[in-house]
């Protein structure tokens, strides 16, 4: 939250909303026109929902500091809820269907959130990954959520909008960046907002919050709820514009290990650090394919590519969590403070996130 | 850092007075609420505990504990270590829930505070081992204690609704005030976390200030801050009391900033209350100096501001 407030302080409000400005422009402008469907169907639609899941688990680990193991559960409800939406009640529009598979995936995370109210430090945790556990096990046992498909596999409906589809490459890329924008506005402002500080009170200090006249248990349930819904819409855009054809298996306590390292690789308790941790985990599996084939040859297959990606990322969260515990976000705000100092530009120093 | 240089306070517009004992009649326009029923005769104790009692598994740490607390005034529960201070403070805040007794406030009487509610009553505390909010900015931490006050729904914070915006100004401008008033102005950008720990004990105060509570319950406010910063925040508390009408309980073992401070002070030994009065009553109380100071130290006694 403070982080865009702290860096718009920091380089000036001009500076921050030409830079947003050109941002816009270019996600929005120039890469659909220009960019491949390559680009947008394997790199940035896959980063766009990824992102927006870690902006949904950052707001419950990172700043209401509640640990998640389960984020693919609710990232699997949000999609399968989409797809039960539209198949069966279908005069509802997909964005609907999308918003309401949201508040699907917001009620399943209070659900288990509930535990936390109890439990402190690291056994909520175990809760999420029950939640993991159980909503792969439902969507594989009952044949309802995939509309009786032998294993669990289910079909999205093509992407359409007010009379617009959105079928191709750069469609299916637009809707997702769509969504991601206006949720990620959303939740900056919830951050902002007197429930943003309420949030890290909670984590940093749960009985002076509680003194203070927080109300824990609306705090950390509003806390699963809001992160829940955000990883569920990220999980409709995973299904509906990126794979399109999605099984339980897909979501596997291995997804939710992922979105749980992107926001620690890219930074706790940081809405950028989201979207740059979740750009790193995009794009350096394709990084490392090219380079290992160009080093290694055939030797580098898929295989090689799998286990040492594992490594590597293995590597890198100790690394991180040991020197850099507030991720790469912390190393770009260094960067961009040292680059300030170099053009004469005085800077305060680094905040916080 | 800031202000941390100067024994005596660097006030911005002359509001006060450096001097530490800043007569009361002066700022009875300001200080509205605590001093207006003040000598007008009988009037009831801010707090008022009555026969508390409190063991954990066989041991008593507090016994048939009585403790009244006037409005506007500042009341010192001093002793040893282990004397029950500590325990008597989490009483008072609800985080105990006493054997027996009852725990007054105001009007409302419990048998166990609710600390959810406590803001509401007016009550708020500071806490011995610092409870700040070490994520959040210097002015994040002291709007969050008005957190209490803020009745817009998360969905209206985010609309930004008339009333998530009214409540919003007008807690911005009350946090600028206390911000102000404590001279943390120019650290209220900066993280909790990146502040040394004298700063931060100034930072607990504005958030317990910012609420204009009634009551102001302090945990060893003097515990690990140099003489200097001690002599400041004991003006702070002081200037807490008249510019912001709020009764003080503060509870230490630094005799020598409390007696110099404190209206009334009690002292408690074992979990019993073994003296109560003015701090001259207390100071030659023959049961206080056998049990507590012991031999007299001309150093303790030194420090008396």
């Amino acid at each position: 939250m403070d982080t865009i407030a702290s860096t718009s302080h920091r380089t000036g409000p001009v500076a921050e909303s030409i830079l947003v400005g050109v941002a816009a422009v270019i996600a929005f402008g120039v890469i659909p026109l220009a960019g491949s469907d390559y680009l947008m169907d394997a790199v940035l639609t896959p980063f766009l929902a990824l992102a927006l899941a870690a902006v949904g688990l950052n707001v419950l680990t990172g700043y209401a500091g509640q640990v998640s193991l389960g984020s693919a559960a609710f990232f699997a409800v949000g999609a399968y809820a989409a797809y039960n939406l539209h198949l069966r009640v279908p005069e509802l529009p997909l964005l609907l269907d999308l918003v309401l598979a949201g508040f699907v995936a917001a009620a399943i995370g209070i659900v288990f959130g509930l535990p936390s109210l109890r439990l402190r430090g690291f056994y909520p945790a175990v809760s999420t990954l029950a939640a993991q556990f159980f909503v792969q096990w439902a969507l594989t046992k009952f044949g309802w959520f995939s509309n009786d498909n032998p294993s669990g596999v289910i079909d999205a409906p093509a992407l359409s909008f007010a009379g617009y589809s959105f079928t191709s490459a750069a469609g299916r890329y637009l809707f997702s960046l769509a969504v991601v924008t206006v949720a990620t506005i959303l939740t900056l402002r919830l951050l902002q907002s007197q429930t943003g500080r309420n949030f890290i009170a909670v984590r940093d200090h749960e009985i002076a919050a509680k003194v203070i006249g927080v109300p824990l248990l609306q705090t950390k349930l509003l806390a699963f709820g809001v992160s829940s819904f955000l990883i569920g819409v990220a999980g409709v855009l995973w299904a509906f514009a990126y794979l399109r054809t999605v099984e339980p298996a897909g979501f596997n306590l291995d997804r939710s290990f992922q979105i749980l390292f992107i926001i620690i690789i890219g930074g706790l308790a940081s809405l950028r650090g989201a979207f740059l941790g979740a750009a790193f985990i995009v794009v350096f599996p394709l990084m490392l394919s090219r380079l290992g084939a160009a080093l290694l040859g055939g030797v580098f297959d898929s295989g090689v590519l799998e286990m040492s990606q594992r490594i590597v990322i293995g590597a890198l969260i100790i690394a991180f969590l040991i020197t850099e515990p507030r991720g790469l976000i912390a190393l770009w705000d260094r960067f961009r403070a040292a680059i300030g100092r170099r053009t004469g530009r005085p800077r305060q120093d680094i905040s916080y996130n | 850092m800031i202000a941390a240089s100067a024994g005596v306070l660097p006030l911005d517009g002359g509001l006060v007075e450096p001097a530490l004992s800043a007569p009361l009649s002066t700022h009875a326009d300001v200080a509205d609420r605590a001093f207006v029923k003040r000598g007008s005769g009988e009037i009831q104790p801010v707090l008022a505990l009555a026969d508390i009692s409190l063991s954990f598994g066989g041991v008593a740490a507090l016994r048939d504990i009585d403790l009244e607390v006037a409005q506007g005034e500042i009341r010192a529960v001093i002793g040893p270590n282990g004397a029950g201070k500590s325990s008597l403070l989490n009483v008072i805040s609800g985080l105990y829930r006493p054997d027996r007794g009852r725990v007054r406030l105001g009007e409302h009487s419990f048998a166990h505070v609710p600390t959810a509610r406590l803001a509401q009553h007016g009550v708020v505390r500071t806490f011995q081992n610092l409870a700040v909010f070490k994520g959040l900015s210097v002015r994040d931490n002291v709007l969050m204690g008005l957190a209490h006050r803020v009745r817009a729904g998360f969905l209206r914070q985010i609309a930004g609704t008339p009333l998530a915006r009214r409540i919003d100004t007008e807690n911005r401008a009350a946090a600028e005030d206390v911000i102000g008033f404590l001279h943390l102005r120019e650290v209220r950008d900066r993280a909790a976390g990146t502040l040394p720990y004298g700063l931060l004990k100034r930072v607990e105060l504005a958030r317990a200030l910012v609420a204009r509570p009634s009551l102001l319950l302090l945990d060893e406010p003097f515990a690990g801050v140099s003489l200097g910063e001690k002599r400041e925040l004991a003006a702070h508390v002081r200037n807490a009391r008249d510019l912001y009408g709020a009764t003080i309980v503060l509870i230490e073992h630094d005799i020598g900033v409390v007696m110099g401070l404190s209206d009334r002070v009690a002292v408690l030994d074992y979990g019993r209350k073994i003296a109560d009065g003015t701090p001259d009553q207390v100071r030659s109380d023959q049961a206080v100096v056998d049990a507590y100071l012991g031999v007299a130290h001309a150093d303790e006694t030194e420090l008396a501001l």
